[in-house]
């Protein structure tokens, strides 16, 4: 019992509880010595329930030892800044600061919750594969259906998490992120935010959609409903910091003679995306919080009656809630960018275009929310302008495509074609599908028809699948060997390819081919009369025959773990800096420091050299 | 940097930047019950804060080459000083967002408050400002005395802040049937002044544990990362203030 207790997580999990029971507690004392009520539908009311969570939080940390350091420091004690982590698995349950381990735990932990996300989605559409209401009621539905949206950007969040603390500082050759503490805290801080959103399930569900839109969201009596606004508004806070870190590392902690146009195309990607991070996304903490205040306090920020406007949360919600997208996708492309000159052997086409791209595509996207809001009853004159700032973003998302075709034109692919850039390829198809779709929901006379249809759905699961998913797969077969000395296994890696690939076109074509013809998103059940039927069980195969591949990718990366070939050398032939040294990473990374003395991508150029370590002492 | 200031021009510095701040203050008033422009006003906030952000913030320190390597104190405290103030721009987009909704919420209509206790919690906001300077540079000359009573100083002034606007000005306007619950007038307003007011109390907790390990000699001439964050911090605050207090006392007529 002590020994598990001595498990930071186990810990930290503990303290969560009793710090809930304790605010519950307070609140309810409060209420009942001021005469108010205490009790609510779910046992007590929302106040307890969210100053509950709160507290909860913050006595998960401490619990959990993440903030140590930090009350040293208060207490006016000086922390040593070399630290060691025993070596073994307790390391990963345990506020560690080194950041391949924080990058492992954010990977590991965005695997573990896809598989719930996943799983909610194969429930509802199971659903939907009949006409009529089989086993769900419409308000499960609508829980599971919102739980998959919200579940699976947190799992994107912690994906891009894992590449950028674990590559980024291997890429620009610094022994560590700029704020080690900080970087440990914004990942442990996701793991009670996890708990609160997924315990909004038992408390009455969410109804809204990701989006959480008021009137809707306000209105419903539904605990849950505060859960998720708190739970995510928490893992914003991680977003925000691990941005912020990931800024500072960059530009504080680069090797010599990393320049700005001599860093790997990821590491600009990165930047990107942080810059993004840490700012819009205070926004949605604040769009989230006035919705929370408006149902605990009465505010009526977006409430008509009391002089409030529902489209406020709206603007405020998409000023993040778009450049999110980019969030999402920016260190993809960047990995594509990465993978694509190793496999074709071939200089990257159009460096400086593409570093540039990734910075253009982050500021546009800052200008371009109001797309998500023509049928929402804004100042129509807001259309126009939004329609054709949002086309822009072609321009540079164009950039990157024409890059892509002239890196690979005529490379030498070795054949059979290795994974990564199976998934590297693959992730430039599905891409440039959901880009393609893109321009459509930008126009305003269109996408009046489109819009809220499950046409929709399937351009954002293609943007998704093209600018996270398959290059998340795709980051893991690469970097798998560095990070645990083993290779994985080819073959299954290979089934994992081809039996997601197809299924996954079919899935989100036929979503689109029915959102052309009428079918509405969110929706627990549709009229038999509109001819969806046979589409949707099409889908729902599709949907069970994408999954079955994850489940390959997961027996693949445990099998690979314990008995997959070991690693030796530079796998890839890779010119980056983490394949010159051994596998797996050693602890503090490189021995001797690098010197970088040429371009990243030249490869296929005789004589050319990126880094140059120094000479033993 | 400032430290090749002597510490009498540093004191005759922070005097001045103070003395245009306060000339400042009083013309926005001045604006306010005059011709009531918005441009104007907003122009006028904008110099107080680029003022602050440039004598008291010293914003330009995050531009200082280092010569030390990368281990080096000198070169972690610039590192130090880019996350606190990416922090800062992160922080600004919440203080954005609010005046954003204030904006469009209210229009050009302000909640019915009381115009002198405005102003007073202004004036000892900006007062405490000085004072942080005063500490500030006090410990960059190797003053410790100066340096706690600077700390000592600003932690009253920041905690009659917040008596005065949790504590009296919340209760006027609540008497006067102001209640956050009441309409978006009153949700603006408590929510506006309650997340500025959670940043100063946040500040006070910070010089608390400044002054508690300044009294304990942590801090020397040389290396006072700490001080300097609080002091940013605590600048920061009042930069948020200079564009609060437009918004909420000045622009726009009684609703
Ligand atoms: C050429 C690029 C793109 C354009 C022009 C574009 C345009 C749009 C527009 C106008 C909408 C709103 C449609 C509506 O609700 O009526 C939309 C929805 C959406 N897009 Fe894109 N998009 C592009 C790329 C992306 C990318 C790269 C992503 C993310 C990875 C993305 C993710 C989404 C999501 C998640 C939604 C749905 C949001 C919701 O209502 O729940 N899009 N897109
Ligand atoms: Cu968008």
């Amino acid at each position: 019992m002590k020994k598990i207790y001595s498990i930071p997580l186990i810990r930290g999990i503990v303290w969560q509880v009793v710090g809930l029971l304790v605010g519950i507690g307070i609140v309810v004392g409060i209420r009942a010595a001021m005469g108010l009520q205490a009790t609510g539908p779910f046992l007590v009311t929302e106040h307890a329930w969210v100053f509950g969570g709160f507290l909860g939080t913050l006595t998960f940390l401490v619990g959990h030892g993440v903030m140590g350091d930090w009350f040293k420091w208060w207490r006016g004690e000086i922390t040593s800044d070399h630290h060691e982590d025993k070596p073994g698995w307790e390391k990963y349950f345990g506020p560690s600061l080194d950041h391949k381990v924080i990058g492992i735990q954010y990977t590991v932990t965005a695997l573990i919750v896809m598989i719930v996300g996943g799983t909610f989605a194969l429930i509802f559409r199971t659903e939907l594969a009949f006409e009529g209401m089989q086993f769900l009621k419409p308000a499960q539905y609508n829980t599971l259906m919102s739980m998959h949206g919200i579940v699976m950007i947190v799992v994107i969040l912690l994906g891009i998490g894992g590449m950028m603390n674990y590559l980024v500082p291997l890429l620009v050759g610094a022994h560590d992120m700029a704020f080690p503490r900080l970087n440990s805290f914004a990942f442990w801080i996701v793991v009670p935010a996890a708990v609160w959103l997924l315990s909004s399930m038992a408390l009455g569900g969410i109804e809204t959609g990701w989006t959480g839109y008021p009137p809707l969201s306000a209105n419903m009596n539904l605990v849950g409903q505060q859960t998720f606004f708190l739970a995510v508004f928490i893992v914003g806070w991680s977003s925000v910091l691990g941005g912020l870190n990931l800024i500072a590392t960059v530009v504080r902690m680069r090797a010599k003679g990393m320049t700005a146009f001599r860093m790997p195309i990821f590491v600009w990607a990165s930047i990107a995306t942080s810059l993004i991070a840490l700012t819009a996304t205070q926004l949605i903490g604040l769009s989230f919080q006035m919705v929370m205040f408006q149902r605990l306090f009465g505010m009526g920020f977006f409430d008509p009656v009391k002089g409030g406007n529902p489209v406020l949360f709206q603007h405020l919600f998409w000023f993040y809630s778009h450049p999110a997208v980019y969030v999402f996708i920016l260190p993809g492309l960047g990995i594509v960018s990465e993978l694509l000159p190793v496999f074709a052997r071939k200089p990257l086409f159009g460096y400086k275009w593409i570093a540039m791209s990734s910075l253009g595509i982050a500021l546009v996207g800052f200008l371009v929310w109001a797309h998500h809001m023509f049928t929402s009853g804004m100042n129509e004159y807001l259309r126009v302008p939004f329609m054709y700032s949002t086309l822009l973003v072609a321009v540079p998302t164009g950039v990157k495509f024409f890059s892509w075709t002239a890196t690979i034109w005529k490379g030498k692919i070795d054949t059979p074609v290795p994974t990564p850039m199976l998934f590297t390829v693959g992730a430039v198809f599905v891409f440039l599908l959901g880009g393609l779709t893109g321009p459509p929901n930008a126009t305003v006379s269109t996408d009046l028809h489109l819009h809220d249809t499950y046409w929709i759905v399937g351009h954002f699961h293609d943007t998704m699948f093209g600018g996270f998913m398959f290059p998340f797969f795709a980051a893991l077969y690469y970097w798998f060997p560095k990070a645990t000395g083993r290779r994985m296994n080819e073959t299954l890696g290979k089934i994992h390819f081809w039996l997601m690939t197809p299924s996954f076109f079919v899935m989100t074509l036929g979503m689109m081919y029915i959102g052309l013809n009428g079918m509405r998103r969110r929706i627990a059940d549709y009229d038999p009369a509109m001819g969806f039927q046979p589409t949707h069980f099409v889908l729902t195969i599709a949907g069970f025959l994408i999954a079955l591949s994850v489940l390959v990718f997961f027996i693949n990366l445990i099998t690979s773990l314990r008995n997959g070939e070991v690693a030796k050398g530079n796998v890839w032939n890779s010119r980056s800096p983490e394949w010159q040294v051994e596998s797996p990473m050693p602890a503090h990374n490189y021995e001797h420091p690098f010197e970088v003395v040429g371009e990243p991508y030249d490869y296929g150029l005789a004589g050319s050299k990126y880094v140059e370590f120094a000479k033993h002492k | 940097m400032s430290h090749t200031q002597d510490k009498a021009s540093a004191l005759k510095q922070g005097v001045l930047i103070g003395v245009y701040l306060a000339v400042l203050t009083a013309l926005e008033y001045f604006i306010a019950i005059s011709f009531m422009s918005v441009t104007v006003l907003t122009l006028v906030a904008v110099v107080k804060a680029a003022l602050v952000a440039y004598y008291f913030m010293h914003i330009y320190k995050l531009n200082e080459e280092h010569e030390g390597g990368h281990d080096s104190f000198e070169y972690k405290t610039g590192t130090n000083r880019l996350g606190l103030w990416l922090f800062l721009l992160s922080d600004s987009f919440v203080f954005g967002g609010l005046l954003v909704s204030r904006f469009n919420l209210l229009g050009l209509e302000r909640p019915h408050l009381n115009q002198l206790l405005g102003l007073a919690v202004t004036a000892v906001l900006l007062l405490s400002s000085f004072f942080m300077n005063r500490a500030e540079t006090s410990m960059a000359h190797g003053d410790t005395k100066g340096f706690l009573n600077g700390i000592l100083i600003t932690i009253l002034l920041g905690t009659g802040f917040l008596l005065g606007v949790v504590g009296v000005e919340w209760r006027l306007a609540a008497a006067e049937g102001l209640t956050a619950s009441k309409n978006v007038v009153g949700g603006i307003f408590y929510m506006m002044t309650g997340m500025h007011a959670f940043h100063v109390l946040t500040g006070v907790i910070f010089l608390g544990l400044v002054y508690r390990n300044g009294r304990n000699g942590y801090f020397t001439k040389e290396q006072h990362w700490g001080v300097e964050a609080a002091a940013v911090y605590w600048h920061f605050v009042d930069l948020v203030w200079i564009f609060f207090y437009p918004a909420l006392y000045l622009i726009g007529t009684l609703s």
